[in-house]
């Protein structure tokens, strides 16, 4: 099936090790409102790809930045 | 609403195999597409979820081209001169017709990329060439070589004179031209060399 477009969140953040990447995993993995979600660690922006029907863009900025991280929607 | 722009995504791809060929995949970025193909970075992750996945998609895609093309008037029932003719025609109108796609192949399927790839693209028509080559064997048209010598003697000199051709020179630096005769010369003796 083809994934709708409008349920895909862009953000760039600051999240640069596997280990950075790990404490995002399990906030994101658990969330049973995230359909699909990863992060490309090669990337300048570290851009978080997000697949979610029912969660909004602040939503996620407020997840990623309560572990202390930077995340703000790229458009 | 977003919607899918596939004018867009097809500059994205042609894009992507120019900077994959001229950077090689170590040299390409996500960035540095999104730039030349003068859009967001952020909807270049729209269409891809990241590098691999982009690197994957289009070599999945040249993949699957190059298969509707090598099988194009082809049948594994063809004799075995006939069919192989076949191929150096599809072959030649494929990397003359695509040089960069061509290029991006050969990258693509040289790198770690390479299984998932052909995986994907290819393994039907890998399946119909192995019932071609045991067929020509069966039918005493072909000797019985391994499938790496076979593939050497069969296609190497046909890539050779492409790439004469794509360089338009000779070895006295005149110019070159693979026309109907040189291409059926080099074809005889490939034959001469295969069949027992």
């Amino acid at each position: 099936m083809e994934t709708d477009f409008n349920n895909i969140l862009i953000f760039g953040t600051n999240i640069k090790t596997e280990r950075d990447k790990e404490t995002i995993s399990k906030i994101l993995n658990t969330n049973s409102e995230i359909d699909q979600w990863n992060i490309d660690l090669e990337d300048i922006d570290s851009v978080l790809r997000i697949e979610t029907k029912t969660l909004t863009i602040p939503e996620i900025i407020k997840m990623i930045t309560e572990q202390d991280f930077k995340c703000f929607e790229l458009s | 609403m977003r919607t899918r722009d596939t004018n867009k995504e097809e500059i994205v791809k042609q894009k992507a195999i120019q900077l994959l060929v001229e950077k090689g995949i170590e040299g390409f970025s996500m960035n540095r597409l999104a730039k030349e193909s003068k859009i967001s970075v952020a909807t270049l992750y729209i269409y891809y979820s990241d590098k691999d996945d982009l690197i994957r998609k289009i070599g999945i895609e040249i993949g699957k081209n190059f298969f509707s093309e090598m099988t194009n008037d082809f049948t594994t029932s063809m004799s075995f001169s006939e069919g192989l003719y076949k191929q150096w025609e599809n072959r030649a109108r494929f990397t003359q017709k695509f040089p960069l796609e061509v290029s991006c192949w050969e990258l693509l399927t040289h790198s770690s990329y390479s299984e998932s790839i052909i995986d994907e693209s290819l393994l039907e028509f890998k399946s119909i060439m192995e019932n071609f080559f045991k067929n020509a064997i069966e039918k005493k048209e072909l000797i019985p070589i391994s499938k790496e010598v076979f593939w050497s003697i069969a296609y190497g000199p046909l890539y050779s004179l492409l790439r004469f051709e794509r360089d338009g020179k000779n070895f006295g630096g005149g110019p070159f031209k693979l026309n109907q005769n040189i291409t059926r010369e080099a074809f005889e003796l490939v034959i001469k060399a295969l069949t027992p």
